[in-house]
């Protein structure tokens, strides 16, 4: 998958919303990131783990111990691509782009023909 | 009227299977689908230096002044809807030759950077809230 791919699909889920909130506060270590969720820590693992393809997070030894932050930037990726400016002239430009596509796949079979 | 302080700009690039004469012309030209005027229901277009253009789709109004057009390089236009939130944006096209196909780049800037116009997602708004100050830094917008 993408980059945005990764983000869209990170930020799909409650948890892992719930956890970027948390870590938008500061970093935090492994177990006071999964405290909050009733929920296994096999499971929180997992979560960390989408968040961290998507470049959600950041883990960061320090000592003996590895704090997780949060990371912006993908979002602001995500938010940059949603705006609706950036879709519409997406949507212009695919059109666009296949009107000539089929125009030269058309001339290619009418000289076929000749 | 309050604008919004913060603008953005949207870039979005294709390679055309065209020379680039023809893709410019395509451009302008209201009946190859794709281009803005295509999609209008109402169109009065006259793509000239201080020109103006003037279209509706949906009965949305959308009007413009050209400011360049360097047939085959470049059209530049002012860009004015009920989303721009009455500020004057700009649309850049350019287009260049590569190899037997056209790379053609559309810069779309000074588009407010509001909360209703970056998204209207489901639930974007969320991470617009928790996280206003990452979005502020972005690179390509003006303060």
């Amino acid at each position: 998958m993408d980059r945005l791919s990764d983000v869209l699909t990170a930020i799909s889920h409650p948890t892992r919303r719930a956890i970027i909130g948390n870590l938008a506060n500061g970093p935090a270590r492994f177990l006071d990131v999964a405290k909050p969720f009733d929920t296994s820590l096999n499971a929180v693992t997992k979560h960390l783990k989408l968040l961290e393809r998507a470049g959600l997070i950041a883990r960061k030894k320090q000592g003996r111990e590895v704090f997780i932050s949060f990371r912006g930037e993908p979002l602001r990726e995500a938010a940059v691509w949603m705006h609706e400016y950036e879709r519409f002239w997406n949507d212009r430009l695919d059109r666009f782009e296949r009107y000539f596509q089929d125009k030269k796949i058309t001339t290619k079979q009418n000289r076929k023909k000749i | 009227m309050n604008k919004p302080k913060k603008t953005i700009e949207v870039k979005v690039e294709r390679t055309i299977p065209a020379p680039v004469a023809e893709v410019f012309d395509g451009w302008l030209n209201p009946k190859i689908p794709g281009n803005p005027w295509n999609m209008a229901d109402k169109l009065l277009l006259n793509p000239h230096v201080d020109g103006f253009f003037y279209w509706t789709v949906h009965g949305i109004p959308h009007y413009g002044r050209f400011t360049e057009v360097k047939r085959p390089a470049r059209i530049r236009h002012t860009w004015m809807s009920p989303n721009t939130s009455g500020l004057e944006s700009k649309v850049t096209v350019t287009f260049k030759k590569k190899g037997r196909d056209t790379r053609m780049t559309l810069v779309h800037s000074g588009l407010p950077d509001t909360d209703g116009g970056r998204s209207h997602a489901k639930g974007w708004n969320y991470f617009l809230d928790i996280f206003p100050g990452q979005f502020a830094a972005a690179p390509g917008r003006k303060k």
